[in-house]
């Protein structure tokens, strides 16, 4: 991430990621379709903005949005969660084991030296937040989150779901480095279900 | 009396635990899913004053286990402390017998804002 352009948050409607939708769809429109909008993927950063405001009292730099395929890097500890319903996808906060401790310890106000359990619960339950007051952003949607997963170790593989991409949004905050990928599908159901659903959905 | 915390994260559980605290409220049980919860509830149902039961919990969410509360004619206030922030969620906790509702991100200021009138009962 170290030659990253980074920009203070908040940008007031997040990243104008035109650019990003420009390559996906120059790459192949058929396959990868119109999903990653900004008006889709700001909610995301956001959120991650909002968590650590409110819950770390920390503010966070916004990188430049990276698309890939699939991805895989050097980040140690990911949090993975999924979304269901009216939209599918997949949000995974990666975190290097510093800022993972720094972070946790934040929300405890405790001094941790290793990965423990306690690293291990608090960054599913940070990914767990973001993913969770992110979907609240998406107005007239009906989505529902996974239980978090947390992903250990250095080498690893995330594949996206089958048509569409990943956008990997780097961030810096004084607890250190860290990013957020997220992967996104709208589905398309009729209005009334969505009405249901947000009536009925646990 | 006590105030039951209910939530599958044991950070999250510690940072509730952490607000309560700063409120002078050291009486404090965990759970950490549904089932738990109406656990701790049948066996000391007279001690517990207040409930803040998080949402989405594996074993028995947090929904099931306020309508097994109240169906059990319980009338313990239960505040839900949730990521789960549509407006529909809140409707569905509001009638599913949830009293109040706070939602995840929060500050120590939010949760002790929210608490504190429920907390008034507990103090006593």
């Amino acid at each position: 991430m170290g030659s990253t352009q980074y920009r203070n948050h908040p940008p007031q409607a997040g990243f104008d990621l035109q650019q990003i939708e420009n390559k996906v769809f120059s790459t192949n429109p058929k396959k990868w379709g119109n999903y990653m909008k900004a008006e889709n993927i700001n909610p995301f950063i956001e959120s991650v903005a909002e968590t650590f405001e409110n819950m770390l009292e920390t503010t966070i730099e916004t990188g430049a949005p990276v698309l890939n395929d699939d991805t895989k890097g050097t980040p140690d500890i990911i949090g993975v969660i999924g979304l269901s319903g009216t939209a599918q996808g997949i949000v995974a906060l990666k975190l290097p084991v510093k800022t993972a401790l720094n972070v946790v310890g934040k929300m405890v106000g405790m001094e941790f030296r290793g990965v423990d359990s306690s690293i291990i619960d608090g960054v599913g339950e940070l990914v767990n937040i973001i993913a969770g007051n992110a979907k609240a952003k998406f107005e007239g949607h009906a989505i529902s989150l996974s239980l978090p997963t947390v992903v250990r170790g250095s080498i690893y593989r995330l594949n996206n779901l089958g048509d569409t991409v990943w956008l990997t949004i780097p961030f810096k905050s004084e607890l250190g480095e860290f990013a957020l990928s997220v992967s996104f599908r709208p589905a398309v159901v009729p209005e009334k279900e969505v009405a249901h659903a947000g009536a009925h959905s646990r | 009396m006590q105030v039951l915390i209910v939530d599958d994260s044991q950070i999250m559980r510690k940072i509730i635990t952490g607000a309560l605290k700063k409120l002078g409220i050291n009486d404090i049980v965990e759970a950490s899913n549904g089932q738990e919860a109406l656990d701790v509830l049948a066996k000391d149902a007279a001690n517990i004053g207040l409930v803040l039961m998080d949402w989405n919990m594996p074993t028995m969410t947090g929904i099931e286990a306020v309508r097994k509360i109240r169906a059990g004619n319980n009338k313990v206030p239960v505040v839900m402390v949730t990521t789960e922030a549509e407006k529909a969620k809140v409707i569905e906790a509001i009638k599913s017998g949830a009293n109040d509702y706070l939602i995840k991100p929060f500050n120590p200021k939010d949760i002790q804002a929210k608490l504190e009138k429920f907390l008034q009962a507990v103090l006593k």
